[in-house]
């Protein structure tokens, strides 16, 4: 593998070079509209300036593979003609944190693995680029990748790995699948890499300030704890609000729905979220997990005991968002903590 | 008065009520992970009180914890601040909860480091059954006193031209993720089944867009609005800092244009003004 050099300078003819052929994805904004937006061609170069590296999206990049709403196909109420949306083109996300890049694998364990592939998201899946972003410095007290199998240097599903050098003039470049050479490539024609020399070196990565003690039979511990009454003491404060799912990288649930407007039904996938009061009821309206005790007991077991037993891997990459933005202090490393005491 | 020996009282009297068996628990606050947030509390026996706190940052509302169990079988103990006991007046008169079910300790509050404080009209507590000190400015805080006008964030959006106002009440729904924290955390929304959860009924679409986000927003904001105590609450919840608060202020100012001096959850027995109905109405719409 060979490492190149990508001066800062050099980032809007690096950006303009993907335009060309893919959708770019990248964080734009600040504070709370610091997101994942898709640039445009038309003013590449403004767009660069527009791009924003400092700092963990308040939303996860989650969304550019699962949409927070997506027609799956539609009907014509007159003709009954059947219409599909237009697949998505090449695309690449560009600046993602580790932590963000490490919730893919999650999302495709649910979207890919045991025995079913969902059509929208393989077709998305395969298209994407994922151009990684190492941490030079955390992100927030509340990260605790390092402590969830990550760190903030992980090059964990990365196709492409970028290191910011210790002058913080350019990024150290790594070429780490398929996909990423066909970027090199590309790169390499619009002439925007140049060679490293001894002096462009990496500082060392940060450490989390956020240590969680997690054991490795966490599941089990948790599992067996399903009745205690601590879980009472943890949801006290929950709100029942959807904050703590639709900020998380890892979260997946998915309501489907029909919706008739202009001459056509459609049938939507979109974001659903287990603390809804609404979504465990059943027809006839019993709801196995009546209050929040039970919904946020799920929403954890879920994370850290069903999912590890599934797929073999914990659904919480320890990016830290909810804990920062719960409004009522719920708080999944703490959860993690006192499984680890059980 | 420092905040510290303030918390410590607290501390002991939410301890004797344990002790005494007079309430079956007490809501307060305590400390979170990082400084500069707290959290909802329940204290459940004695040995819980040591974990309250009272500082700056014991900003969120108490209140609405009191909807998540409306026939308990003893009293349930609340520590409330002005704001808090505003919201107890509405909760109380919006038959949500019943006044002799509550045994409420009045904490009079010195204003929290939250931007909302600043335009706040009633520090002191206006519903208690003990205050735990002395009130150290007069009760209430009367509108020339306020750091901020009542309804700054009305303002803000009041003062753009109009074309200015839809693009930014555009953005606003834009930005909306619709995780309902607002509703959730807001002490006067207190429908058992929420519209937006009536499943396949059709009144709240699931699409993640504008147009569905619209629909909560303004359903959200009349349906509180001449009910909103200007607590901010859900302002502070919202994820993606959205400026909600200006909703009901409007609602609230323009109720103030048409029937003069108009302040939600100041008194236990007094209607919402939209609640009203008089059968001697003139208007022949009803
Ligand atoms: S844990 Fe926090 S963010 Fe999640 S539903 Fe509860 S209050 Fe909302
Ligand atoms: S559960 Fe919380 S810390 Fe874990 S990945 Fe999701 S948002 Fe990040
Ligand atoms: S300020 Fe917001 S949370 Fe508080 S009562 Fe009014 S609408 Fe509800």
């Amino acid at each position: 593998m060979t490492q190149k050099l990508l001066l800062k300078s050099a980032l809007p003819a690096a950006l303009t070079a993907l335009l060309a052929d893919h959708a770019v994805f990248a964080p734009t904004g600040e504070a709370e509209r610091h997101a994942f937006t898709c640039l445009s061609s038309a003013e590449a170069s403004e767009t660069a300036d527009a791009v924003n590296l400092d700092g963990l999206t308040t939303i996860s990049p989650k969304e550019i593979l699962f949409p927070r709403s997506e027609t799956l196909y539609g009907i014509g109420l007159e003709n009954g003609e059947i219409s599909t949306p237009e697949p998505t083109g090449p695309t690449v996300i560009f600046g993602v944190r580790p932590c963000d890049v490490r919730s893919i694998a999650n999302l495709d364990c649910s979207f890919l693995e045991k025995g079913f592939v969902d059509t929208a998201y393989v077709q998305r899946r395969e298209n994407l680029t994922i151009i990684a972003l190492a941490c030079k410095e955390l992100q927030s007290p509340a990260c605790f990748c390092d402590s969830m199998g990550g760190g903030p240097a992980s090059a964990e599903g990365a196709d492409i790995m970028l290191t910011e050098t210790a002058d913080g003039k350019a990024f150290l470049v790594s070429f780490l699948t398929a996909k990423g050479e066909a970027i090199e490539k590309l790169w390499e024609t619009a002439s925007v890499l140049t060679e490293p020399n001894s002096a462009d070196t990496a500082p060392p990565p940060p450490v989390c300030t956020l240590k969680v003690d997690k054991p490795q039979d966490l599941p089990a511990k948790l599992m067996a704890a399903f009745d205690d009454p601590a879980w009472e003491r943890l949801s006290e404060s929950c709100l029942g609000c959807g904050t703590c799912s639709y900020i998380c990288p890892t979260c997946y649930c998915f309501d489907i729905d029909t919706e008739i407007s202009g001459g056509k039904a459609e049938q939507l996938r979109c974001w659903d979220c287990c603390m809804f009061s609404d979504y465990s009821r059943m027809a006839g309206g019993h709801d196995p997990r009546p209050t929040k005790k039970e919904r946020l007991r799920n929403r954890f077991l879920h994370k850290l005991a069903y999912f590890d037993e599934r797929h073999g891997r914990t659904l919480c990459v320890g990016c830290g968002r909810c804990i920062a933005k719960c409004p009522s202090g719920v708080d999944i490393a703490h959860v993690i903590e006192w499984g680890g005491t059980l | 008065m420092t905040n510290e020996q303030k918390q410590t009282l607290m501390r002991e009297r939410a301890a004797a009520l344990m002790k005494d068996g007079a309430v079956s628990y007490v809501i307060g606050w305590r400390e979170t992970r990082f400084p500069g947030k707290t959290a909802i509390f329940f204290v459940r026996d004695e040995k819980d009180a040591d974990m309250l706190v009272w500082d700056e940052y014991t900003i969120p509302l108490t209140a609405k914890y009191l909807t998540e169990n409306r026939w308990p079988d003893k009293k349930i103990g609340i520590f409330a601040r002005g704001c808090d006991s505003k919201a107890i007046n509405r909760l109380i008169s919006d038959n949500q909860v019943e006044r002799e079910n509550l045994y409420i300790i009045g904490l009079p509050c010195e204003g929290k480091k939250d931007d909302r404080c600043l335009s706040c009209t009633q520090r002191d507590p206006l519903i208690y059954d003990e205050l735990l000190w002395e009130p150290e400015n007069a009760t209430g805080t009367s509108e020339t006193d306020l750091q901020r006008a009542r309804f700054f964030r009305a303002e803000e959006v009041e003062s753009l031209p109009t074309d200015a106002r839809f693009a930014h009440w555009e953005d606003v729904y834009a930005r909306c993720i619709r995780c309902y924290a607002c509703r959730n955390v807001c002490p006067v929304c207190t429908c058992r089944e929420c519209y937006v959860d009536m499943h396949r009924t059709g009144f709240q679409g699931k699409h993640h867009d504008a147009a569905e986000n619209r629909v909560f927003g303004v359903t959200r904001a009349f349906h509180v609005g001449d009910r909103c105590i200007e607590c901010g609450e859900c302002e502070r919840v919202c994820p993606m800092g959205l400026p909600i608060l200006g909703q009901t202020q409007k609602i609230i100012k323009t109720i103030e244009g048409l029937a003069g001096t108009y302040e939600a959850g100041m008194d236990p027995e007094a209607d919402s003004f939209l609640g009203k109905f008089d059968l001697d109405d003139k208007d022949t719409f009803m």
